[in-house]
């Protein structure tokens, strides 16, 4: 009886999660030290800026919600932007952002790491500044 | 009789841990066949925390089991021989939207865990690719298989200022040996978004081409680069490499962002026909100088990037008692649409050249290529056009192997395999002239992949 309900579940988690992900709201975040607008968030995740006043940019991204990430905010597909991080550290020798796995390593990064940027889904943002909401 | 509650919050806990259990079971029985020591390490450090992780979670878990078993057993709530257990509806509510936020950030967790295990957190990267034809896509005099090169290049973490790029390259020379070139070394100095400064070898940004694929095959849609755009030592006519100092930087302007390059480095000399960037120096203390002005559009020509550039030098020909001397000035002017759809690329050089030795006189040549690409899913056909009219009486041409002009035609087709590899297919007709006059097709087949 568990075995049957477990494979139930299992076959079904993956989509649920991804109903509850789509319909998520995504905040881009900082940490307090960062003073960004809403208009550098693609520039900066795409390596284009990596400085706000005098502040080193580090962007990371979020595993658990880069799909949501890409889709909003960056208006691009995965191999699209892995591609755009191919040529610019190709070119310019730009590292492309670290990752995190969950909305709750990322905020603790976030939160610890001056000049750190990410994306969650989570509605906690205390210890950060929330740049933007999508 | 167990309560009902506590049946599905067990049935709840077991799913969530076999879930938890099989999810973290996959990469480490992937990273096993890997042998490779270091990623376990660091792969079991990282399972170690997850599962540190659960095991609070799951005690978290535990001890809201705990309070919904409590609540529900509370005197006067029931009826007192059958307990009710169902809690009040809000904190039923609260319980379960906890219980939520706990399965979601072990997903998360568990998923997380297993992708940024395969991160191996080195920023090594490169290119290679493989070839076969009609001819070489670079030594025509050969037919058949070919190796083309293998591209590493290295971008380590430094500090928030200092930047570093080195790329080291294996390629097959037309002697048939394995050249290793220390393609770039440069240590640069990033004051802000607007200025960096490099020191050290790098590529001459002039045009696009250049530094926009350069050995970077897989990443370009063509087979090969332009003929006149080739590697100095593969029968390009153009300084590919500068050793030296370069500023470079961007600024953003509304949609609009404004990208420059100032260079100044070693100038070149030719040995045995070929460009030499003088690595260790050189030997006048003479100075190749260039620039590079570009504008990159936004809004509805975003994607597009228009720009001009110009250098000089003073190339000597060490070959030669006394050397033959030339003063060379470049300019020109390029364009690149760049989209989901469309890739084109067109760029122009002139040369007004001074002979420095030998017959004087400036001469005038021209070079350039435009490439047109459409990209339709998996597929990008591209056709290509290119041209060289190098006038012989300039010391600066008359003195390299393929200084002489030509023009070539090509159709060609790019596959992706995959996101990293792709298979590129280029059917071209070539004809030199000035010197042999040789026409010649190729039918050359090329698979590329970056890592």
């Amino acid at each position: 009886m568990l075995g049957r309900s477990l494979t139930v579940v299992l076959a079904l988690l993956p989509a649920a999660i991804g109903v509850l992900a789509h319909g998520a709201d995504l905040y881009v975040i900082c940490n307090p030290g960062v003073s960004i607008s809403k208009a550098d968030i693609r520039d900066v995740f795409l390596g284009d800026k990596q400085f706000a006043a005098s502040v080193k940019l580090t962007p990371v991204d979020n595993i658990a919600a880069q799909a949501l990430f890409l889709e909003r905010v960056l208006k691009m597909g995965a191999a699209k932007y892995s591609i755009a991080w191919t040529k610019k550290s190709f070119r310019e020798g730009v590292n492309p952002p670290p990752l995190e796995g969950s909305d709750a390593e990322t905020l603790a990064y976030v939160r610890r790491t001056p000049g750190a940027c990410s994306y969650i889904t989570m509605v906690d943002t205390s210890g950060v500044v929330v740049v933007s909401r999508y | 009789m167990q309560p009902p509650t506590n049946i599905r919050s067990n049935g709840t806990r077991n799913w969530v841990a076999a879930l938890v259990v099989l999810t973290l079971a996959h990469p480490v029985a992937s990273h096993g066949a890997t042998a490779d020591a270091d990623r376990l390490t660091v792969l079991e450090k990282k399972l170690d925390q997850s599962l540190q992780m659960i095991r609070d979670l799951s005690a978290r878990v535990h001890e809201l089991e705990a309070q919904v078993a409590q609540q529900g057993t509370q005197p006067g709530r029931g009826s007192g021989e059958v307990p009710n257990y169902a809690p009040p509806a809000v904190a039923k509510a609260d319980t379960t939207q906890r219980l939520e936020a706990v399965e979601q950030t072990v997903t998360q967790l568990t998923a997380g865990a297993a992708q940024r295990a395969e991160d191996p957190g080195l920023p090594l990267h490169g290119f290679a690719d493989v070839g076969v034809g009609n001819h070489n896509a670079t030594f025509p005099e050969y037919k058949l298989a070919d190796v083309g090169s293998l591209d590493f290049f290295l971008t380590p973490r430094l500090g928030a200022h200092t930047r570093a790029l080195f790329e080291l390259n294996f390629e097959v020379g037309d002697d048939g040996s394995v050249d290793v070139d220390l393609e770039r070394a440069q240590i640069g100095y990033q004051f802000a978004d607007s200025a960096t400064i490099w020191l050290g070898r790098f590529h001459t940004p002039y045009g696009y081409y250049n530094t926009a694929f350069h050995h970077g095959q897989q990443i370009a849609t063509s087979l090969r680069r332009p003929r006149f755009l080739q590697f100095e030592d593969q029968g390009g006519v153009l300084p590919a490499h500068t050793v030296g100092a370069w500023l470079t930087g961007s600024k953003r302007a509304g949609d609009q962002r404004v990208t420059y390059d100032l260079y100044v480095g070693n100038s070149q000399r030719i040995t045995d026909g070929t460009l030499d960037m003088n690595n260790p120096g050189n030997t006048h203390g003479t100075t190749i100088v260039g620039g590079n002005l570009g504008l990159l559009l936004g809004g509805a020509l975003d994607g597009l990037k228009v720009g001009v550039h110009a250098f000089t030098t003073r190339i000597e020909d060490q070959d030669r008692v006394p050397f033959i001397l030339a003063r060379v000035r470049a300019y020109g002017a390029y364009a690149a649409y760049d989209t989901d759809r469309w890739e084109h690329i067109a760029e122009l050089y002139f040369f007004d050249d001074y002979n420095l030795s030998g017959q004087p006189g400036t001469h005038r040549s021209e070079a350039g290529f435009a490439q047109f690409g459409y990209r339709a899913g998996s597929f990008t056909p591209y056709a290509r056009y290119e041209r060289a009219a190098l006038q012989q009486g300039d010391n600066f041409f008359a003195a390299q192997t393929l200084g002489s002009s030509y023009f070539r035609e090509a159709l060609g087709v790019r596959f992706d395999v995959d996101l990293k590899s792709a298979l590129k297919l280029e059917l071209a007709h070539t004809h030199d002239g000035d010197r042999d006059f040789a026409t010649y097709d190729e039918a050359l087949l090329q698979y590329a992949i970056r890592f």
